[in-house]
């Protein structure tokens, strides 16, 4: 395998291809799939593999801005973007993720926040998780109606109707300005409704340092009440923005690895198009079951490693990571089967019906 | 149209980053201790690609995270496009889609 290794000079490491190229194809597929970034895999990854923190970050993110930008017209052509509500979300969230970030100066000028800040992440992970899951379990179709032959127009507004029922409360209020977002199937908010979810994940950002695209994708689902497929498609949108930010930003401070963003940007490149598309053929509750097993076990990675920071045994920081990847490889593994699966089957279908 | 508006946005927040950063730089880069922003890769050893990599890191960091950012964005729409065509032909549908709950 040492033939695929290459030197990297910026970084000033050797690195191989091939790893470089499937941590990029994986992480490309969960992002054109669930419509995040997928920093919280890529920056562990490459860390891992020996690349020093600040690199693994910014080469990161120069990856997340150009698999960004193929995502986003993907999910643009099959009209996924809400660009209203994406333009209201970019705004609210860098207000939330200023405010997210100096509670963090605050907080360090009192003292450790290490440790609430990780208690914070557990929580949301773990909450976020299980919150999704018993969405799922009470909202499969096969649980709501054991007769199979019922239409699946019926299934879709028997869910429709439960999913919303947080974003329909929501929706109640009135508290003008009232606005509307046709893409979305969104009738009538208040904007101010809107404002503070975005400035309540933008916070969440600033405050857990993270990107933020698996705390608004299910923000957009859940309280404000877009279909699965737009939520991801407008969540994307500010990953974009962020990543495009990070990686100018990164760069200027000579922090982006240009090889390896390169090498690892044509393996994103080509899974967020599949993941992308995979979309299309699963529905929303599956993607919704798979984004909870996923955020899951990001969690338990990251209850390894701040057993790991107590403990001091290396064991748990190897079993962290390993979580960590194997996730991300058994989700691609899933999200990709499934869409040869559903694409055979469409194609059976279309034939049969001629 | 849409597009139209994120690429106008996209440039506006360059050029605000860029005059951050230019700020920034100026006033780390003035004394003579190493930083972030001043860190030199050391060319002797490197050859084709790697060395104009290296040597446009070492004269122009701003020129730097341009050419990063501009063929970041470039390779991204490039491979997008390709592989569009690779998973049509593949007879993937690639079109608009019916939302499914």
């Amino acid at each position: 395998m040492d033939i695929f290794n290459i030197y990297l000079p910026v970084a000033g490491i050797e690195f191989n291809v091939l790893l470089l190229l499937l941590i990029g194809f994986c992480v490309g597929v969960l992002a054109g799939f669930f419509g995040v970034g997928g920093g919280w895999i890529v920056t562990p990854a490459l860390n891992i593999f020996g690349f020093p923190m600040a690199f693994a970050i910014g080469t990161d993110l120069s990856n997340i801005f150009g698999q960004s930008i193929g995502a986003v017209k993907k999910h643009h052509k099959m009209g996924n973007i809400d660009w209203k509500l994406g333009l209201i979300s970019i705004v609210a969230s860098v207000v939330g993720l200023e405010i997210g970030s100096q509670l963090v100066m605050a907080l360090e000028k009192a003292g450790d926040i290490g440790s609430i800040v990780r208690g914070c992440y557990l929580f949301l992970m773990f909450g976020l998780g299980v919150f999704m899951f018993y969405d799922y379990f009470k909202l499969n179709p096969k649980k709501i109606k054991p007769s199979e032959n019922k239409p699946d127009e019926e299934i879709s507004k028997t869910n429709k109707t439960k999913k919303k029922s947080i974003a329909q409360k929501l929706h109640k209020i009135n508290l003008p300005p009232m606005i509307s977002f046709p893409v979305s199937g969104v009738e009538s908010v208040s904007l101010w409704i809107v404002l503070f979810v975005f400035l309540f994940t933008g916070f969440l950002s600033g405050f857990l340092g993270v990107g933020g695209g698996f705390i608004r994708m299910p923000a957009l689902v859940y309280l404000i009440g877009v279909p699965t497929v737009i939520g991801i498609g407008t969540d994307l949108m500010s990953v974009l923005f962020a990543g495009a930010y990070g990686c100018f930003t990164y760069a200027l401070k000579g922090r982006v690895e240009f090889l390896a963003a390169f090498i690892l940007l044509i393996g994103s490149s080509i899974g967020v198009q599949i993941g992308a598309t995979a979309v299309k053929y699963i529905k929303g509750y599956g993607i919704r079951l798979l984004f909870a097993i996923m955020i899951i076990c990001a969690g338990i990675s990251i209850a390894l490693e701040q057993v790991f920071k107590a403990t001091n045994i290396s064991h748990y920081e190897l079993s962290s990571k390993l979580v960590l990847m194997g996730t991300a490889v058994m989700m691609t593994v899933i999200i990709i089967t499934n869409l040869i699966t559903e694409s055979r089957k469409e194609k059976k279908r279309k034939v049969e019906t001629e | 149209m849409a597009i139209n508006k994120i690429i106008t946005l996209l440039i506006f927040c360059f050029v605000i980053s860029l005059s951050y950063n230019n700020l920034y730089a100026s006033s780390e880069t003035g004394g003579k201790e190493q930083t972030a922003l001043n860190l030199k890769i050391e060319t002797k050893d490197l050859t084709g690609v790697n060395l104009w990599i290296a040597e446009l890191y070492n004269n122009d960091r701003v020129l730097y995270a341009i050419v990063v950012t501009l063929v970041m964005a470039t390779l991204g729409s490039i491979m997008a496009f390709g592989t569009d065509l690779v998973l049509r032909y593949f007879g993937m549908n690639v079109s608009k889609i019916s939302h499914r709950e």
